[in-house]
């Protein structure tokens, strides 16, 4: 029995055992790929969309094409020729390949949405975030903004359009001036709901410096808004310019875009439909894309989806 | 709570007279002024007469308020007027001494082709805004006609009640702007007053000087006779609405006017087949408003439920379609779709009075309401489940589905009614494109239109329009949820839209 | 003297494991314990000790992403772990088994009146037709001490202050009259004086009322006054369970003598307050042994080799530590606990001595 009693001896306690964590290691920004790439969906929706990307890119640097020199157009031959192996989306009254057409106008589209999205984000998220945590600005910029924000937004971008008249900044700047006060609101918001919670009170109360606190506690939060937020943008901007397009609004005479196809092409929606319904389709899968792709990342960035 | 508001309304009223306002100082000052006679046919018509297309450009700008227009006739008339004769030659002394008056006082002086000069001055932009504003609201009284040519009326001023033409109590006037000041009719809301009108300017060139107002409420289409007695005993089959009628001065009166009416109220309103503009726009946005609803807040509560779910993914599915999508490409989608169901492609194809010709837009714009009302019903409902009171609910023994009905849903309807009225006048709005593709004759279609024409004055009437109800509409919404909800006592402190 | 007492419930080693990211989390590794009729029973423990988890496991509320996955509970001779579906544990929630939680400003639904959240209860347990229903409501709103219940049914929950709305919750917990009323820390969101008052109402009603209680609490100075049973909790597991008096007196794991000796009433002036040192084991990694060891100073050889079994130090009394085997060589507990009554009174005295001087002046 001797053995049994050496077992009823008192041990010296390891302090420091007592201390271990077991949860299982987290990393923020691994979990976030981790999470996103999760799904075999979201991949072929992502590659979509880089795809996309690129051709409106590379396209146009390949094909020369500007929208305004016709090559073919003494050669009644190459007009309306019907999608085939050679040119994948035919070609249109011009003689001109729709591809290349279709090409440079989504990646005119692209940039003014990208330019308007970028303009608008920034803007919107440096004065939300500061309109967020500064109660004194709060005061007056509440006023300030409830006196703006209900008028509707598209009214004001036609009349923009109309007085600036037609342009591929023009355009952005309509889109952008009437949109980044939205997105600060939102941000705003966003950064009263965290800003009071105990999490940043007792950072401050450790004596944490503000913009620390900003970068470790904030942003991280913010992230995921963010990306929600442009991905939100994103389409609803290349939605607005090719409405604006279709109205007559939009880019200026000589800037190729996918509104502008779509709406010099309509009538054809009878004769040769290709035409028409081909740039529609590419613009919706676009949009479609780009929005999943970044709804997808915006998800996989909220922290508490990372169960 | 009613000093709130009335904070309310002042800002509002607010919001909507700078909007108005700086969209009007843009708009006039940034546009180059000829371009209104773009779609001007008369204008283009006198494209070689180089003189008359003067004298009617700027006749025109005086008529919109843009100039202040004066020929060499009227300068000879007021400072020359012994001299007229003289002074109405080409290059007179007289003409030449009076010309420096005017280009002090600002005029700019040019001289037509034929030699007779005429001026003009802008007029301040601050000055047309204010007319604009101050002209908002007309109060018709009896004091308001000027006649020389109608000796009794002087004497005849005031208001009187009486029986209308077709025998029902109705007060009258004379001197009045309108004949008809209060008076009952079968469309609702049944007494209807002339008093007190809006006045948001003149449309031009579309609708050559039709007052907007009238533009966009008056009914459309062809003519609609009935047969109807006129003052003189006349009966006949006409289309006019003696109701309507205005005051005509004496020297434009003819002798149609004189068959029928006894006094100078002459200048009347035609009863048109199809609706006004306005209920075009109502109709479809009311109702795509409705079937928006009605497939939203069951499927977004449905999501919520089955959270996690092939229900919840499907529904996903369509609201990430549908804020993707660009609305242009959606709405023609569905026009394919539709025609291909046999329905008409535009609205004009069937007319205002075949169901088949509201269905398509109707349909469209109510799916494009569906994502947000989806997406934000799911998010309120999933919100709500994790709460502590449905914790507690779930403890004391009710089921999935009682504690849905009655606690989840009490509390998620509080935002989603808040949303109901920005979201009616979201549709309105929203249905700019709907209509531009259907080519349906509403007040959405009239802005791009506006656009196209330059038509400045029905912009800046519309934008303001648009504006005014977007911020009356969110009021009301802020209004209802003090109605619905026990806790909300509203303070100054509530941040604008959501 | 002891009472043939009836077992209402009967919980025989129950397991419940959680999945959290992929990895698994042993909540609850092996509890038995039995309720008596018209007792109370106080479960004490360090937050994480499972408490919650355990009496959670009575109404079928835990997470979804845990299970029962050993053991039964045999509640009016079936085990209530059988109960899979929604509609079985509807009979069983509120109507059996009632719980109140600890937070009472959100466990009511803010935009129902607080008289139709109590009569919601009565007519779906009872079958009663709402007028009934809110006669039996207004009587249980004076029961628990709401003045002028009549008027009082059609008031909304943010008219009421935190203590009346636990009053609220108990009535409506008790609506249906219950066999077992789980109270899950009822006290901890309240002001002192608050909670001796609703710790009050809840022994009255019991006596009135004839319900069992399981009342969960981190705080020894609420178990004094409420239990006549204390089970404390640690790691997942029932460490002792015994009548308060034997818990409180005669202790038997160093775990309790640990919390004992923390309370701060016992505290002398001049000396540092007693801590038990370190933090409970993770849950994730299979447990050796006995839990408490790492932290205990009383901890042998064996402690970290094989787990203690229930060891009997009376017919009431049992505690789960190596101590009591008789192998184990004989142990004191500290200082503090063996002169826990004496220094408690002491602590009393010196406080109304306090209170009378600053009468005093």
């Amino acid at each position: 029995m001797s053995e049994a009693e050496n077992k009823f001896v008192f041990v010296k306690n390891d302090e420091n055992a007592s201390e271990h964590i077991a949860a299982p290691k987290y990393s923020y920004w691994s979990a976030v790929f981790k999470k996103f790439l999760s799904n075999r969906s979201t991949v072929v929706i992502l590659i979509i969309a880089i795809t996309v990307v690129t051709l409106s890119i590379v396209d146009p640097l390949i094909s020369h094409y500007d929208g305004l020199s016709h090559i073919n157009i003494n050669d009644p031959s190459m007009q309306f020729i019907h999608p085939n192996l050679q040119y994948l989306f035919g070609t249109n009254d011009y003689g001109d390949n729709l591809w290349n057409v279709v090409w440079i106008g989504a990646r005119n589209s692209l940039a003014i949405a990208g330019l308007t999205t970028l303009i608008t984000t920034v803007l919107g998220v440096v004065v939300g975030a500061v309109w967020g945590y500064s109660k004194r600005m709060d005061k007056w910029m509440i006023e300030v903004y409830n006196i703006i924000a209900n008028v509707p937004f598209t009214l004001v971008v036609f009349v923009l359009m109309y007085v600036l008249g037609r342009g591929f900044w023009q355009l952005i700047f309509a889109m952008s001036v009437t949109s980044w006060l939205s997105t600060a609101f939102f941000i705003r918001t966003q950064v009263m709901i965290i800003r009071d919670r105990e999490y940043n009170l007792a950072s401050q109360c450790l004596g944490t410096s503000t913009w620390t606190i900003v970068k470790n506690n904030i942003m991280p939060f913010l992230v995921s808004i963010i990306v929600t937020s442009i991905s939100r943008d994103l389409p609803s901007f290349i939605s607005l310019e090719v409405f604006l397009a279709w109205l007559g609004i939009g880019v200026g005479e000589t800037t190729p875009s996918l509104g502008k196809t779509i709406s010099a092409n309509r009538t054809f929606m009878t004769s040769t439909p290709y035409l028409f319904w081909i740039p529609v389709a590419i613009s919706a899968v676009i949009t479609i894309s780009l929005y999943v792709a970044g709804q997808t990342l915006a998800d996989a960035a909220d922290p508490r989806t990372h169960m | 709570m009613k000093r709130y508001i009335w904070g309310r309304v002042i800002r509002a009223i607010l919001s909507v007279f700078i909007v108005t306002a700086v969209a009007m100082v843009m708009i006039y000052t940034l546009i180059p002024r000829e371009l209104i006679f773009k779609t001007d046919a008369t204008y283009q018509k006198l494209g070689g007469k180089e003189d008359d297309r003067a004298r009617y450009k700027y006749n025109a700008y005086e008529k919109l308020g843009y100039v202040d227009f004066i020929e060499q006739s009227d300068m000879c008339e007021a400072y020359a007027s012994d001299n007229y004769d003289a002074c109405m030659v080409v290059d007179s002394t007289e003409i030449n001494n009076i010309l420096p008056t005017y280009k002090s006082e600002g005029y700019t002086v040019e001289q037509y082709k034929a030699g007779l000069y005429y001026a003009y001055k802008d007029t301040p932009i601050m000055s047309i805004v204010g007319t604009f504003f101050g002209n908002l609201i007309q109060i018709d009284h009896p004091w308001r006609m000027m006649d020389s040519d109608n000796a009794t009326l002087d004497s005849t001023r005031g208001i009187y009640w009486g029986l209308d033409y077709n025998g029902l109590p109705a007060l009258m006037g004379n001197g009045t702007l309108h004949k008809y000041l209060i008076y009952i009719d079968g469309s609702f809301p049944f007494i209807h007053q002339n008093i007190i009108q809006l006045n948001l300017g003149t449309s031009y060139p579309a609708y050559s000087y039709t007052p907007i107002t009238q533009v966009i409420s008056s009914s459309q289409g062809t003519e609609d006779t009935r047969e109807q007695t006129f003052p003189t005993g006349q009966t006949v089959d006409s289309a006019i609405i003696q109701h309507s009628c205005e005051y005509k001065y004496t020297s434009s009166l003819d002798r149609l006017d004189q068959n029928k009416f006894t006094d100078n109220y002459a200048e009347c309103l035609t009863q048109k087949s199809d609706p006004s503009m306005i209920q075009d726009s109502m109709t479809i946005g009311i109702l795509a408003l409705m079937i928006g609803y009605a497939i939203a807040i069951p499927a977004g509560m449905g999501m919520a439920r089955h959270k996690g779910k092939l229900g919840d993914h499907i529904g996903t599915i369509w609201i990430n379609f549908m804020i993707a999508v660009p609305s242009l490409a959606f709405i023609f989608f569905g026009r394919q779709i539709f025609y291909l169901l046999g329905l008409p492609q535009s609205f004009p194809t069937f007319g205002a009075h075949d169901i088949r010709s509201y269905i398509p837009a109707v349909v469209i714009l109510g799916l494009m309401n569906t994502a947000s009302l989806m997406l934000w019903t799911r998010r309120y409902m999933i919100d709500q489940e994790s709460a502590d009171y449905v914790k507690f609910a779930k403890a004391k023994g009710l089921s999935e589905k009682e504690i849905f009905r009655k606690h989840i849903l009490r509390n998620a309807i509080i935002p989603i009614v808040h949303g109901i009225p920005a979201n009616i006048i979201l549709t309105i709005t929203g249905a700019v494109l709907t209509e531009t593709v259907f080519a349906i004759p509403g007040t959405g279609k009239l802005l791009p239109d506006a656009i196209n024409d330059h038509n400045n004055q029905m912009i800046v009437a519309l934008t303001m329009i648009f504006t005014a109800l977007s911020i009356i509409s969110v009021l009301i919404g802020d209004l209802l949820m003090t109605a619905i909800d026990p806790r909300i006592q509203l303070e100054e402190k509530e941040g604008g839209a959501h | 003297m002891s009472e043939e007492r009836e077992a209402i419930l009967s919980a025989n080693d129950v397991h419940v494991q959680f999945t959290v990211r992929g990895k698994t989390l042993n909540a609850i590794r092996g509890v038995s314990i039995d309720l008596y009729d018209g007792e109370t029973l106080a479960i004490v423990g360090e937050s994480g000790s499972g408490k919650s988890v355990f009496t959670k496991t009575f109404t079928g509320m835990i997470d979804a992403n845990g299970s029962v996955t050993a053991g039964k509970a045999v509640f009016e001779g079936k085990n209530l772990y059988e109960n899979k579906t929604d509609e079985q544990w509807e009979q069983i929630r509120g109507r059996k088994i009632a719980t109140i939680f600890q937070d009472p400003m959100t466990s009511l639904n803010p935009i129902i009146s607080i008289g139709k959240q109590i009569t919601e209860v009565i007519e779906k347990h009872q079958g009663k037709p709402f007028d009934e229903a809110k006669k039996e409501a207004i009587q249980l709103m004076t029961e628990v001490g709401i003045y002028d219940a009549e008027n009082r049914f059609d008031e909304y929950p943010f008219m009421y202050s935190g203590g009346m709305r636990q009053r609220i919750v108990i009535a409506i917990a008790l609506a249906c009259h219950p066999k077992i009323l789980i109270c899950d820390e009822p006290t901890t969101a309240l002001d002192v004086t608050v909670q001796a008052q609703i710790i009050r109402l809840i022994k009255k009603l019991q006596k009135d009322y004839g319900y069992s209680i399981i009342f969960i609490t981190h705080d020894l100075g609420v178990v004094a006054n409420v239990a006549d049973r204390v089970a404390i909790m640690y790691s997942g597991q029932i460490i002792e369970y015994g009548k308060v008096n034997e818990i409180f007196y005669d202790p038997k794991h160093p775990y309790t003598w640990g919390l004992l000796s923390s309370l701060p009433q016992l505290g002398i002036k001049g000396e540092p307050l007693y801590a038990i040192t370190g933090t409970p084991p993770s849950l994730y990694d299979e447990i050796k042994g006995d839990a408490f060891a790492q932290r205990s100073d009383y901890a042998m050889k064996i402690d970290f080799e094989e787990e203690p079994p229930m060891f009997a130090v009376s017919d009431t009394h049992f505690a789960k530590t190596w101590l009591l085997d008789p192998r184990a060589p004989h142990v004191e507990p500290p200082t503090q606990v063996k002169e826990l009554h004496e220094r408690m009174k002491e602590a009393i005295r010196i406080q109304e001595l306090e209170l009378h001087e600053g009468d005093a002046r």
